[in-house]
């Protein structure tokens, strides 16, 4: 669909013009706008900072009325990731019951950003993660350090 | 976790770059994105075509996409050439920053035909018709909706939309909305026509950029020099700056990458070709690159001479012009000039031509002729006066030195005159002289008879001679001069 193409392209100038804090994206394929790859750095004040998370975003042929969806490439210890190699992310704003056309993808990377800031343990995928940082925030931040630390270097 | 695969590694393999991890790890981050890959033409070019004629220009890379419509199917011999374009103005440019309220929060390009909603939200007819077949709800608020609750959006946000300046997709101009499809359709010099030619007295297929237009088919296939496609003349200019495989090479002096098509262009504002300096002609043979030239400028040995010359050089082109203005001026007079004494010696009955051009010209027109006629005719009066007044200068001159010839002339006459006077006077006494004799002779022969002759000579004799012999000399000088 020619007319989503457009929305997208135009989407990624913006993004790649003026791009958030600690956020750079590019194409996977430079012929391929809908596959985009996100390098986002940790948030300070999280037990995920100084560390890089590579993200594959993918826009649906009919986007914007379908959600994007993000995958975590970088493994994260994070109550609403899963911790495999799909690395599954739940975002509210990305739910189809939620999505609405007019939002930006712009908006879709801050509130993935926010999420790392403040995990919503009541809509956990990864449920050990959920209940540590529920119960024992110390742990869940000494782990997720180290996990951080393997990985996303 | 070691035995899962490395994360780095499943990311690069998503990419699909080279397979080693380390050399590829910077490439993942900010490459620069060839946004401008994505952005196709955004018009279309309607035209109808001969059914006989299928045959005609298929969509290349690189040359507009052309919806051909059979309409009414109107024949191409007619002489319109203009072509009926077609903008999408989402796939535009617009100058200056647009109002956010009126971007289509689907699309985010300014609205194109918008309508309203129940919940008061305005979108594009198209985004929201695409939008409601996904989900019947407002793609802001996610209230209920459907197309039947659309409505046209007010008048004001059109008017408002009409005046966005869009730029045209060809020339680069912003135009207000509205009319940027009627300028691509008429005025555009970028825009694409029908080719004017014909071929064998069949109309030529073809479409070529307006400004192209007056050089005639430009439809025939040519060579690029760079990369040895072949092309159509008519797409040459396209393909060498932006189809081109070979279009970019590196300038020979500064090593930046330029279009081979723009060579010249770019060396004459290369920084790193060597270049006279500017007072050149004036004798100074300084030559180097921009910056040490700029250097040298400013202590350059002929840098006042050269000013000072090149003010003379400019006064004498100045001057130059003037007096080949003045020549061509003094030309056409003199034409004139002669045009008129021609006229008057052809024209020998004036009163006539005269009470004939009254009849004829109009009174303005009549009234202007006679102004530059007066001008004319005392102009050409003053020319005979200083004639005249120098052929009377002339005549006393010639007078002066006719009369000097002439009294010469006479001075010779005048001497001779007197000398042979002299000479009668001498010849007259010695005629008288004679004549005394011859009577004196007679008398004594005769002697004394009717006179008193014998008495004495002296006595009566002298009455009767005297008379006579001065009626003789005088008569014989009168005939002598006579003679003369
Ligand atoms: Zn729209
Ligand atoms: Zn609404
Ligand atoms: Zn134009
Ligand atoms: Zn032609
Ligand atoms: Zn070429
Ligand atoms: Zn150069
Ligand atoms: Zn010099």
């Amino acid at each position: 669909m020619a007319s989503s193409q457009k929305r997208i392209s135009k989407e990624l100038a913006e993004v790649t013009t003026n791009p958030p804090a600690g956020i750079t994206v590019s194409l996977v394929d430079e012929a391929n706008v809908h596959n985009w790859n996100i390098v986002m750095d940790g948030p300070e004040g999280s037990p995920y900072a100084g560390g890089k998370f590579k993200l594959l975003l993918v826009l649906p042929t009919d986007y914007p009325f379908k959600p994007p969806k993000i995958n975590f490439k970088t493994r994260i210890w994070h109550p609403n990731v899963t911790f495999d190699e799909h690395g599954s992310m739940c975002v509210g704003i990305l739910k189809p019951e939620a999505w609405k056309p007019s939002s930006k993808i712009m908006s879709v990377l801050t509130a993935t950003q926010q999420l790392l800031i403040e995990p919503v343990p009541d809509d956990a995928l990864e449920a050990n993660a959920a209940e540590k940082f529920k119960n024992n925030r110390a742990e869940f931040n000494k782990e997720a350090k180290e996990w951080t630390k393997k990985y996303a270097k | 976790m070691n035995s899962g695969p490395d994360s780095a590694d499943v990311f690069l393999e998503s990419l699909g770059d080279s397979p080693s991890g380390e050399t590829s790890a910077p490439n993942t981050i900010a490459r620069p994105l060839p946004l401008s890959s994505f952005s196709s033409i955004p018009y279309t070019v309607q035209f109808e075509i001969n059914p006989e004629s299928t045959a005609f220009i298929t969509s290349s890379p690189g040359s507009p996409s052309l919806s051909a419509t059979h309409k009414e199917s109107l024949t191409l011999s007619s002489l319109e050439l203009n072509l009926r374009h077609t903008v999408d103005f989402r796939a535009i440019t617009y100058d200056g920053t647009i109002d956010e309220n009126l971007m289509c929060p689907i699309c985010r390009c300014p609205l194109v035909n918008p309508v309203l909603t129940d919940c008061d939200h305005i979108f594009c007819r198209e985004c929201i018709g695409d939008s409601l077949s996904h989900s019947e709800l407002c793609p802001i608020d996610r209230f209920p909706l459907s197309l039947k609750d659309l409505m046209k959006a007010p008048k004001m946000v059109f008017n408002q939309l009409d005046s966005l300046k869009a730029k045209c997709p060809c020339c680069n101009i912003a135009f207000a909305r509205s009319m940027l499809e009627h300028h691509m359709e008429k005025y555009c010099p970028e825009s694409l026509v029908r080719c004017s030619a014909l071929h064998s007295s069949k109309k030529c297929a073809g479409v070529v950029k307006r400004r192209l237009s007056d050089q005639g088919c430009l439809h025939y296939q040519v060579q690029c020099p760079d990369c040895m496609e072949t092309l159509e003349q008519a797409q040459m200019e396209d393909h060498c700056h932006t189809v081109c495989k070979q279009r970019l090479a590196p300038c020979e002096h500064c090593t930046t990458i330029i279009l081979r098509h723009k060579k010249v262009e770019h060396e004459e504002s290369c920084s790193e070709v060597c270049r006279p300096c500017q007072w050149k002609e004036y004798g100074c043979s300084y030559e180097a690159k921009q910056d040490n030239l700029q250097l040298h400028n400013d202590k350059c040995t002929f840098k006042l001479f050269g000013a000072i010359a090149e003010n003379i050089k400019k006064e004498v082109n100045d001057l130059r012009k003037e007096v080949g203005n003045l020549k061509e001026t003094n030309h056409l007079q003199e034409r004139r000039i002669k045009f008129l004494e021609s006229g008057q010696k052809a024209s020998e009955k004036p009163f006539e031509f005269m009470d004939s051009s009254d009849a004829n010209l109009s009174d303005t027109a009549n009234a202007e002729t006679l102004d530059t006629g007066h001008e004319y005719l005392l102009s050409l009066l003053e020319v005979q006066q200083n004639r005249i007044s120098n052929l009377a200068a002339e005549l006393s001159e010639l007078r002066a030195k006719h009369t000097v010839m002439l009294f010469n002339e006479t001075i010779p006459m005048k001497n001779e005159l007197a000398e042979l006077r002299s000479t009668q006077q001498v010849t007259c006494m010695h005629v008288r002289w004679l004549m005394r004799f011859r009577m004196q002779e007679n008398q004594r022969r005769f002697g004394g008879g009717p006179g008193p002759a014998p008495s004495g000579p002296d006595g009566g004799g002298p009455s009767n001679e005297m008379p006579l012999g001065r009626r003789l000399s005088d008569s014989m000088t009168r005939d002598l001069i006579t003679k003369l």
